[in-house]
């Protein structure tokens, strides 16, 4: 079977609908991400052991299980229990809480290095602890995080292809179906692989400069 | 209605299965960022660059695009092989996976004090002698603890190989899924089997790392030889005090 340019530009609009999909749920999860993470990281700073605890566990179970397995629990073992939801709101909240979980670690590495003196000054300047928190420890948190935090923006952006395994129609899926329609696999499979790789190449040159400023 | 535990032997084939992904790919993934990151943390621009660009392109995107681009499309194409399922999950998993270790490899060779390298050329060594003898060395015990964690992750990447019908755990539990429908058991089960297994791997890595050459040397030199050194008796120090 050889390369047929016709077919290939037929199914390019389906891709691209693919493509913003893809977007879409890439952006979605990474607010959840981005947000859960750092409440993680900043309920963990601020409880007792027993917090602490329940959030490494927590943790530790989000990235000890595969993707597929929780997209898999949400999408057929939710029902069972009488939760039925769509498969872009599994998809979302699966990636966005995966990568909450690695998230909140690079928050947390990035409050430890916080040197200890900055909350005594803010205790004896007689700021409350919600000043602190706001206008001091998570500004630095941040943006000490940043370059940590576009790297996993970008594995949750290369993961979101995972859902097609529960039929979000993400560019994976776009592409599995034209395939399957047409019994052609070169020309989908393979744009939908470059079109994968090129959208990386933004993120790239933002890590790119984020390193150089350092 | 059949029960889960009908299904002791099926699971554990399909666990075996799953194991022997994962460690053909962990193996595959080292050589792969051996050689690429060698590649990308090379001096000359043209291996520096096919080195990065090769780094870009494997990690571009998730293992399923190129799995099934492996399994699907890469036949058809004149002259191609056409792999076995199990053989093509094997050779992505472990080039994809040596794309995110590669940069774990060159970030290594990095953090070596440029001096060392200069030494060894002082000292009239090759470079490929001073890859081997100085570099590598001491890259390693900071190579090691990073490459436990792309371990652990291509342990959880070994599910997708269920996609293109490799029957391992995955793929087994969802067969099972359809006869029992226990779908609560069946994916608590699955998230506590991976759970294990990433536990197992991390903490096999962990073991690596201590028995590294330069670690153990690292300890040594931080126990006093032989001699054991007595804190001084709290009398003597009570008398300086006052």
């Amino acid at each position: 079977m050889t390369w047929d340019w016709t077919f290939a530009l037929e199914i390019v609009p389906t891709l691209l609908w693919g493509v913003w999909i893809t977007i879409l749920i890439t952006t979605a999860s990474c607010v959840i991400a981005l947000i859960g993470g750092l409440a993680l990281a900043i309920i963990a700073d601020t409880t007792g052991w027993i917090g602490k605890t329940t959030i490494r566990l927590l943790i530790e179970l989000l990235r000890g299980v595969p993707i597929l397995v929780l997209l898999f629990f949400g999408f057929y073992a939710l029902p069972q229990l009488g939760v039925i939801l769509s498969p872009y709101v599994i998809g979302i909240s699966v990636l966005g809480v995966v990568y909450a979980a690695y998230c909140s670690e690079v928050y947390r590495g990035a409050l430890i290095t916080i040197p200890s003196g900055m909350r005594d000054a803010s205790v004896a300047l007689g700021l409350s602890p919600f000043v602190t928190w706001t206008r001091i420890l998570i500004p630095l948190a941040i943006s000490k995080s940043i370059p940590a935090l576009i790297n996993y923006i970008l594995l949750t952006y290369r993961q979101t292809a995972m859902l097609f395994a529960i039929g979000v129609p993400v560019l994976m899926s776009q592409a599995q179906i034209l395939s399957y329609e047409r019994f052609r696999y070169l020309e989908p499979y393979t744009l939908a692989g470059l079109i994968y790789i090129l959208l990386n190449i933004p993120f790239i040159i933002i890590l790119h400069k984020f390193n150089k400023e350092q | 209605m059949p029960s889960l535990l009908d299904f002791t032997n099926e699971l554990l084939g399909g666990l075996i299965v799953t194991v022997q992904i994962a460690v053909l790919s962990i193996l595959g993934c080292a050589i792969t960022s051996l050689v690429l990151g060698v590649l990308t943390a090379s001096k000359k621009l043209p291996s520096q660059l096919t080195g990065r660009i090769a780094v870009e392109i494997l990690r571009g995107t998730s293992v399923v695009v190129y799995l099934f681009w492996v399994y699907y499309a890469l036949p058809l194409i004149p002259g191609m092989p056409s792999l076995s399922a199990f053989s093509a999950s094997v050779l992505v998993i472990s080039l994809v996976a040596g794309g995110y270790g590669a940069e774990i490899v060159r970030a290594g060779i990095a953090a070596i004090p440029a001096g060392q390298i200069d030494a060894c050329h002082a000292l009239g060594l090759t470079g490929w002698q001073s890859l081997i003898r100085v570099v590598i060395p001491q890259a390693v015990s900071q190579i090691v603890p990073a490459f436990g964690s792309l371990a652990v992750d291509v342990v959880k990447w070994t599910t997708v190989v269920s996609f293109v019908g490799v029957s391992d755990l995955f793929y087994v539990a969802n067969a099972v899924r359809t006869v029992t429908f226990d779908t609560i058991s069946i994916y608590g089960l699955l998230a506590l089997i991976y759970i294990v297994l990433c536990t197992i791997t991390s903490l096999f890595f962990r073991a690596i790392e201590w028995f590294l050459p330069l670690n153990r040397a690292l300890r040594a030199s931080r126990r006093p030889h032989g001699i054991l050194i007595k804190p001084a008796p709290l009398f003597s120090r009570m008398k300086v005090k006052s």
